[in-house]
């Protein structure tokens, strides 16, 4: 490090007196001017001829950036990668995405003027900038105002500059060196550096576990969820039976569960008629549920004879026997319904409709195996 | 100087046209027609009147010295604010044509029903004549109090003025929200929106500085502001600046909350005002009100130069004439888009308006030489 001097500087007692003298000690151009002052003085910028600050171009430049990105990650997200339709709006909604277009711009734009504005314009992180080594820096911090001639690569005419700011009327005039002290040396620095790395994480490190822990636990609308009302289930005091459920008043029918009424597996023959139609669709939802009910006992060509009858010990019906050929259509849907000797009811797997539909395709099933003449192309 | 003669002769021919097609507005469109213009003129002239006198309380409250040189130019347009009480007293003779809640109808509708205490005539010219005596009361104590302190030289008025600004800007804001929600909202009285008066507001303000930075450029041309510098201007700019950008932000808000909202009850508004020709109006008055004047205004170099500072001013001044026919003129119903009416309007109310303004211009010195804080003012650097 050198000893070369880098500032000659001096203290001016107003904002009006440094800002007079700019001018005549700018005219003798022996350096950079730089003022020092207690709080931003109008007008010095123009007076010690700083060039206009890029930043303002580049806060532009980013702001617009910004809006263009959110746009276009707005519309990728909304519209084109996955389209949700959210208040019957268009997936494209302009209108919605100006709120965050806007927050964005300004996300962006504040983090350009901050951080360009620490780093491009002061030149920070900075440690021991030699002004702070003067006997002026006590002064400025309070009420005085300095302007420093600064070397231009190193050179400065220290008697020169002296003199020009002792004639505008400086006072207190010093010579300013580098900064001789040096960031304390050795270990030191390094462990705190590592220690300060540490509690910041560590105070990161429990703010998140507790954010964690307690956010999924505060519910943001109990009132929601928390509503008096009885679930089912659930015990009541409201009833004398203690419970929140309430059974459905006598002789109550579901939809769709009417029972069958009061009918004898002989008279089921003649009383229950099918009510479908043996349409396409009819037959193939008949079909379909055979499948996957019947099958396993009645075998896919409904002859009862399946590989697991054997181990069943059971013997079910064939639909190509005499008997059951003779069956009318309402007593195949009673055996369904009810279950016929070994078979089990099937009445909570299937529907009447499902019911009838399995009859049509047993039926089906019986002209296959036993086609008349006329059903031959 | 031969422009000061020659100025209102040329202006006396498309004067007399305006008044003359106004007239024929009245007869061949109906008086709906005529007074749906008349409004928005009144309100027009009003806004820049009262975002003048905003100007003037607000420098006077926050004890700027920067804008006293140029104070007297709002202090001198502050005047519309009372010359246009001829204006809104005509207007009042449009609420039983223009406005439903007038008619014997309204009490059958509960909505409208509910706000007859307030939405009546007698009420509502109440308070149309209230506003103008208050406004009245304010330019006299702080414009007219100006003016005098020119001879007296007499620093209490700066002191009385400061005291009194912040009442002044109380009353600016309750009687404009009002004048907001009488003169324009209630034209549709079941829509309603909060943030209405603060959308006027943004307007109003706006309007106030554009006024003033063309008052401004016209004394900067004939050389009657010797000290009103870059400094000085970049203020009004960045003034001008900011309020665009806060006026799109309010317009912007209270569109987009009604939008996503879809209530019929309040919708019906944009949807009549954003529907076919309406549609390119709003584009229009987005660009003018907006992106071209945010575009140039960036610019620190267009914010201190009076010479590019005041087209600006003019398209903004141009753009607020274009929102306030936007909330009126919709109103007439569907189909019915401007046409030679309102051309003879603007061919009467312009020169009007620009006669009035020059004669303004003379009330007073140009500066108010007897502030104080004059030669502190003109030495202000940025």
């Amino acid at each position: 490090m050198s000893d070369k001097p880098v500032a000659v500087l001096a203290l001016f007692p107003s904002a009006q007196a440094l800002m007079d003298a700019v001018p005549k000690v700018r005219e003798k151009n022996l350096g950079t001017l730089q003022a020092y002052t207690p709080y931003p003085v109008h007008g010095l910028d123009k007076a010690l001829g700083l060039k206009p600050s890029p930043l303002g171009i580049m806060v532009f430049a980013m702001g617009a950036l910004g809006a263009t990105l959110a746009l276009l990650f707005e519309w990728w997200t909304s519209a084109s990668d996955y389209p949700v339709r959210i208040g019957g709006k268009a997936f494209f909604s302009w209108q919605a995405f100006v709120p965050v277009m806007f927050e964005v711009t300004v996300l962006f734009a504040a983090f350009t003027a901050g951080l360009g504005m620490i780093t491009l314009m002061n030149r920070l992180p900075w440690f021991g900038h030699p002004v702070l080594h003067t006997n002026a820096i006590k002064a400025i911090t309070r009420d005085g105002f300095a302007l420093a001639v600064e070397a231009v690569k190193g050179e400065l005419d220290v008697e020169a500059a002296t003199a020009a700011l002792e004639e505008a009327g400086g006072a207190e005039v010093e010579v300013v060196f580098p900064c001789t002290e040096k960031i304390p040396p050795g270990p030191t620095l390094q462990v705190f550096k590592i220690l300060a790395v540490a509690a910041g994480c560590a105070v990161a490190g429990i703010t998140m576990y507790f954010a964690i822990k307690l956010f999924p636990v505060l519910p943001p609308m109990a009132d929601m969820e928390e509503q008096v009302k009885a679930i089912p289930y659930e015990s009541s005091a409201c009833f004398e039976d203690g419970m929140a459920m309430r059974p459905p008043v006598d002789g109550t029918v579901a939809r769709g569960m009417l029972p069958m009424g009061p009918v004898t597996e002989e008279a089921s023959g003649s009383v229950l008629v099918n009510p479908l139609a043996a349409t396409t669709e009819v037959l193939a939802e008949g079909r379909e549920r055979y499948e996957a009910l019947c099958i396993a006992c009645h075998g896919p060509l409904g002859n009862g004879k399946m590989s697991l009858s054997k181990e069943y010990k059971a013997t079910p019906a064939n639909f190509h026997g005499a008997t059951v050929k003779a069956y009318a259509d309402g007593r195949l849907y009673y055996a369904i319904s009810k279950g016929k000797n070994a078979m089990a009811a099937y009445a909570v797997d299937l529907t009447p409709e499902e019911r009838w539909a399995v009859v049509h395709y047993i039926r089906a099933l019986q002209r296959s195996q036993d086609a008349p003449e006329e059903d031959l192309p | 100087m031969s422009d000061r003669r020659s100025f209102p002769a040329a202006l006396a021919v498309p004067a007399l046209l305006g008044l003359a097609g106004m007239a024929a507005t009245a007869f061949h469109f109906g008086a709906a027609r005529f007074f749906a213009n008349w409004i928005v003129w009144f309100l027009f002239l009003l806004t820049i009147g009262l975002g003048c006198l905003f100007i003037v309380a607000l420098e006077h409250t926050v004890r700027s010295h920067w804008s006293v040189p140029i104070r007297r130019i709002p202090e001198r347009m502050s005047g519309l604010a009372v010359w246009v009480a001829p204006l809104a007293l005509v207007a009042l003779f449009s609420l039983p044509v223009l406005y439903p809640w007038t008619q014997p109808e309204a009490a059958h509708d509960a909505m409208v029903a509910g706000k007859l205490g307030w939405l009546n005539i007698p009420f509502f010219s109440a308070r149309t004549a209230v506003s103008l005596v208050l406004w009245g009361f304010c330019y006299a104590l702080l414009c007219l109090g100006s003016m005098k302190q020119d001879a007296s030289k007499d620093p209490a008025f700066t002191v009385k003025a400061r005291k009194w600004a912040p009442l002044v800007l109380v009353i600016f804001g309750f009687t404009l929200t009002n004048a907001a929600f009488d003169w324009i909202s209630s034209l549709e009285p079941l829509w309603y929106s909060d943030i209405f008066g603060v959308y006027v507001f943004a307007g109003t303000f706006l309007a106030g500085i554009a006024g003033t930075a063309l008052g401004v450029a016209y004394l900067v041309k004939r050389g009657r502001l010797p000290g009103v510098t870059f400094d000085h201007v970049y203020n009004l700019g960045g003034f001008l600046f900011a309020f665009i950008v806060f006026w799109s932000y309010i317009a912007f808000a209270q569109y987009m909350l009604q939008w996503y909202a879809n209530m019929p009850e309040e919708v019906f508004w944009y949807q009549k005002r954003i529907e076919g020709f309406w549609l390119v109006f709003v584009w229009v008055m987005a660009a003018l009100h907006f992106v071209i004047p945010f575009l140039f205004l960036v610019s620190r170099r267009v914010k201190g130069s009076i010479r590019l500072l005041a087209p600006m001013a003019g398209l903004i001044l141009a753009a607020h004439f274009l929102d306030l026919f936007w909330m009126v003129f919709p109103v007439l119903g569907e189909g019915v888009l401007p046409s030679w009416p309102e051309i003879s309007f603007a061919l009467f109310f312009v020169p009007a308006g620009l006669l009035w303004a020059r004669r303004a211009m003379e009330r007073g010195e140009d500066m108010p030489v007897g502030d104080p804080l004059l030669e502190k003012a003109l030495a202000f650097k940025l």
